[in-house]
């Protein structure tokens, strides 16, 4: 009785281990994310920061999906369209820019998505200097939404976007 | 049981030593001091920080052992580091700024281009529409830029001390033969396309590279845009035109189509001019384009356009007619090949047929035809962050026939093109571009050879400097080689350019100095054309914008020195071209004033040398008011040449002036959006 009580202790300590290590080693991507994004839920511009440097590392360990780049695109804009004269927004569009390219270039990526990031990137362009910029980039905000919600009718971040933006058209005009 | 306690206990002792918080630290710096906003982490975790203002990172992670440390920050090489978690504390780390990549640095020397490019100077087609004098055209709104010259007898582009024939438009990478309409002496011709049908243009004033041929002095690459994403219908109507056009979207693929009606007999009569009009200048032209995308970014692109244009004038005691019928069609591929090469592919016609009676003297009759096939092929790759390189084959076909009063020439020749072009990193900084271009006429046994060479300094965004060498050459214009045929070959040019430039979002300041030197230009000698002409021409450009001195106030002054003597056509000796103008000077300024944008611009040109006399010098001051009305509704006026000032173009042999045949213009539009999702959009297409 002993022994098998031994053994069965063996086991559950080594099931345990095991268990133990798979979540501290090796989570899921989405746990991840989610965790990340968590931090959302006060979202102060130090808070932003943090999560878009997390899905930034989340996008470096798992480079072929494109779940964290989009995330990243998205809540870099976000970031950026709250705080458009920030220290650190500049260089972010930057880098959104690039992230969205590459979100582009894989196979496995959704269209709408990627056409609607890039209307929101015009988009915070022309919410950081809309005299400059509203001229130059304005054809590209409603053209990208456009697309995005013909090739994806259902997008309502897209929607959303596009009745936002043209609020803020029909408000800038008055 | 207490055995199984302890296992347990062990278990969790074990779990615990695992997930154990190792610290991280340190600080993150370049050769300039600490870096904000690196972002430092273990590679496989989320675990990391992101720097402060003194370079400073700290963090725990569950790692243990050897493990990889990353430290990414955008324009800097990624850092990584390999070590037992255990040693890295109070790391330094320090990185290096990342080189640009040979596709992300863009060299602008001698460019001014229009769309959302990195390049210094931008226009789109609103700022075209109102640029000071423009009237809604490119023509006269690029010649806002410094290296044009005021020739306002015909409105055509002049380039650093060039004749308008060596500046050559291409769309979509292909040539147009003829890019203005026609008119008479004393009124300003306008280009043949709108600005609205262009997303891009770049207009280099010389030291371009080896795709573009057939320009001695300068290029004007317009792209089209891309497939749209909506319909759309509208209409337009101003004192001299009419305008209907719209766009039907399909999921892939977009159908343009455009109809203007251009009518003067309403503006004379409003404001009668010094010209004797029997039939006042009418053009009435029609364009459609298709465009398709394929999914994995291959595109088609399909322009045709047709226009004619008609006017009478009685002058000279003869009553002069034009007509003229143009037609343009031009359709290119892109796709990108596999292993990484983008192909091109494309092809162009150019017909235009001119008739005109009593065109030198009473009863004499005029006929003119041209036509250009231009077939192109290029292939490209980027075959590195240092290398890219494109070749490309070209041929232009042309067929010209003129005939005066039982006198005239048939003409068929080709002109046979290829081209390579090597971009190269050279150092972190240094940019190096080089191209060589061949091309043969088939009227001449000789091979042109033109090597062109740019070298760029660019240390950051804001600063880069170039040197740019080349050669160019064009075949003579029709009328010069049938009356040279079998003894002229291309005319060539030699540039050599020094920039300097600086931009930042505010404040753009620009100086290039450059020489061009002419070889075997169209010279007339003995009653047939030698190919004994020559010529130079050097000057400095200077180009200035800014809009953070006032808010709201664009401002921009562009200054272009001239110095130029040739000898061609039907010169007797060296001589400065009766087209160039010393000094020339723009300064123009937009103001925003919510729904209403006003403009001014001056413009100021040194007199002009004749054989009989000098001009006086020439100076518009011309005035605009944008309003937008409604979303769907856009209200234009211009006044050009607001004080009045009779201008004088010319001097006759005999002495006497020539100037425009009105003094001020005045130009009123409506542009209404019938069918558009887009506020403020005005363009059909």
């Amino acid at each position: 009785m002993t022994s098998l009580i031994s053994k069965k202790g063996i086991l559950a300590t080594v099931l345990f281990l095991m268990v133990s290590l798979f979540c501290g080693h090796a989570q899921d991507m989405r746990e991840l994310m989610g965790q990340s994004l968590s931090r959302l839920q006060q979202p102060t511009p130090e808070a932003f920061l943090t999560c878009i440097a997390e899905l930034k590392r989340i996008d470096a360990m798992f480079p072929d999906q494109t779940a964290p780049k989009y995330q990243l695109a998205l809540q870099s804009l976000n970031y950026a369209v709250t705080n458009p004269h920030a220290e650190q927004t500049e260089g972010l569009l930057s880098e959104t820019e690039q992230t969205i390219e590459a979100l582009s270039q894989m196979p496995a990526a959704d269209l709408s998505d990627v056409y609607t990031l890039r209307g929101f990137l015009y988009m915070t362009r022309i919410v950081q200097d809309p005299a400059r910029n509203g001229q130059r980039y304005y054809l590209d905000v409603i053209q990208n939404y456009e697309k995005a919600l013909k090739a994806n009718p259902d997008n309502t971040l897209a929607q959303q976007l596009q009745e936002k933006f043209n609020e803020g058209m029909t408000q800038a005009m008055r | 049981m207490k055995k199984l306690l302890t296992l347990l206990f062990a278990a969790l002792a074990a779990t615990c030593l695992l997930s154990a918080q190792t610290r991280i630290d340190g600080v993150v710096s370049d050769e300039h001091g600490p870096l904000v906003g690196v972002n430092v982490f273990v590679v496989g975790t989320i675990d990391g920080a992101v720097t402060d203002t003194l370079g400073r990172f700290s963090f725990t992670t569950a790692r243990t052992g050897e493990l990889t440390l990353r430290a990414v920050l955008l324009g800097y090489e990624e850092y990584s580091l390999v070590a037992d978690a255990a040693r890295l504390r109070s790391l330094q780390i320090r990185m290096r700024e990342r080189a640009a990549s040979i596709d992300e640095v863009v060299v602008t020397a001698s460019t001014y281009s229009m769309g959302k490019s990195s390049q210094i100077k931008t226009l789109d087609a609103l700022d075209v529409v109102m640029a000071g004098n423009s009237c809604g055209d490119v023509v006269a709104a690029l010649q806002t830029l410094p290296g044009t010259q005021k020739v306002g007898e015909n409105g055509r582009l002049y380039v650093r001390g060039g004749d308008s024939e060596e500046c050559q438009t291409f769309i979509n990478g292909m040539h147009v033969l003829v890019p203005y309409s026609s008119n008479v002496e004393g009124s300003a011709q306008r280009g043949r396309f709108s600005p609205f049908l262009f997303k891009g243009m770049s207009f280099s004033l010389g030291g371009y590279g080896g795709e573009y041929g057939q320009a001695l002095s300068s290029v004007l690459p317009m792209e089209t845009t891309d497939v749209a994403s909506s319909d759309k219908f509208g209409i337009s109507a101003s004192l001299l035109d009419w305008n209907v056009g719209g766009t039907k979207a399909f999921r892939r693929s977009s159908l343009s189509f455009n109809a203007d009606y251009t009518d003067l007999g309403l503006h004379n009569a409003l404001f009668p001019d010094r010209a004797d009009w029997t039939r006042p200048y009418r053009k009435l032209s029609g364009e459609a384009q298709y465009k398709y995308e394929w999914d994995n970014g291959s595109t088609l692109k399909s322009y045709a356009g047709y226009d004619c244009t008609s006017l009478g004038l009685r002058t000279e005691g003869r009553e002069l007619s034009l007509v003229e019928h143009n037609v343009y069609a031009n359709a290119t591929f892109q796709a990108t090949v596999g292993r990484g090469y983008r192909l091109f592919a494309g092809v162009a016609n150019s017909s235009v047929f001119s008739d005109i009676d009593n065109a030198l003297v009473r009863g004499d009759h005029y006929h003119n035809f041209r036509n250009e096939v231009h077939l192109k092929a290029e292939i490209r790759k980027s075959y590195s962050a240092v290398f890219k390189l494109s070749a490309g084959i070209e041929d232009y076909i042309r067929n010209s026939r003129t005939q005066y009063d039982g006198t005239g020439y048939v003409l068929d020749y080709n002109l046979l093109g290829g081209h390579v072009d090597a971009q190269i990193r050279l150092v972190r900084t240094l940019f190096l571009n080089l191209s060589a271009r061949a091309e043969k006429a088939s009227y001449s046994p000789v091979w042109t050879l033109m090597p062109r060479v740019t070298l760029s300094f660019v240390p950051g965004k804001r600063f880069q400097s170039s040197i740019m060498v080349g050669r160019y050459s064009q075949s003579p214009e029709d009328d010069y080689l049938a009356r040279g045929w079998g003894r002229l070959g291309q005319s060539t040019a030699d540039h050599a350019i020094l920039s300097l430039q600086y931009g930042t979002d505010r404040t753009v300041v620009r100086a290039e100095a450059y020489y061009k030197r002419y070889s075997h230009l169209p010279l007339l000698s003995g009653g047939v054309y030698t190919p004994d002409g020559y010529g130079y021409s050097r000057g400095v450009d200077l180009f200035f914008e800014n809009t953070s001195l006032i808010r709201n106030l664009m401002l921009t002054a562009a200054y272009s020195f001239n110095d130029s003597q040739r000898l061609y056509q039907d010169y007797d000796a060296p001589r400065t071209p009766s087209f160039a103008s010393r000094h020339n000077l723009r300064v123009t300024a937009k103001y925003s004033l919510g729904k209403i944008i006003l403009g001014l611009a001056d413009t100021y040109a040194s007199g002009r040398v004749y054989q009989a006399g000098t001009t006086p010098y020439y100076n518009s001051l011309d005035a605009n008011i944008t309003w937008l009305a409604h979303p769907k509704v856009i209200v234009y006026a211009s006044l050009n040449n607001l004080l009045g000032r009779t201008n004088v173009y010319r001097i006759n042999p005999d002495g006497s002036p020539v100037s425009e045949n009105r003094d001020r213009f005045f130009y009123i539009g409506i542009f209404v959006s019938l069918k558009n999702s887009k506020a403020y959009d005005i363009a059909n297409f």
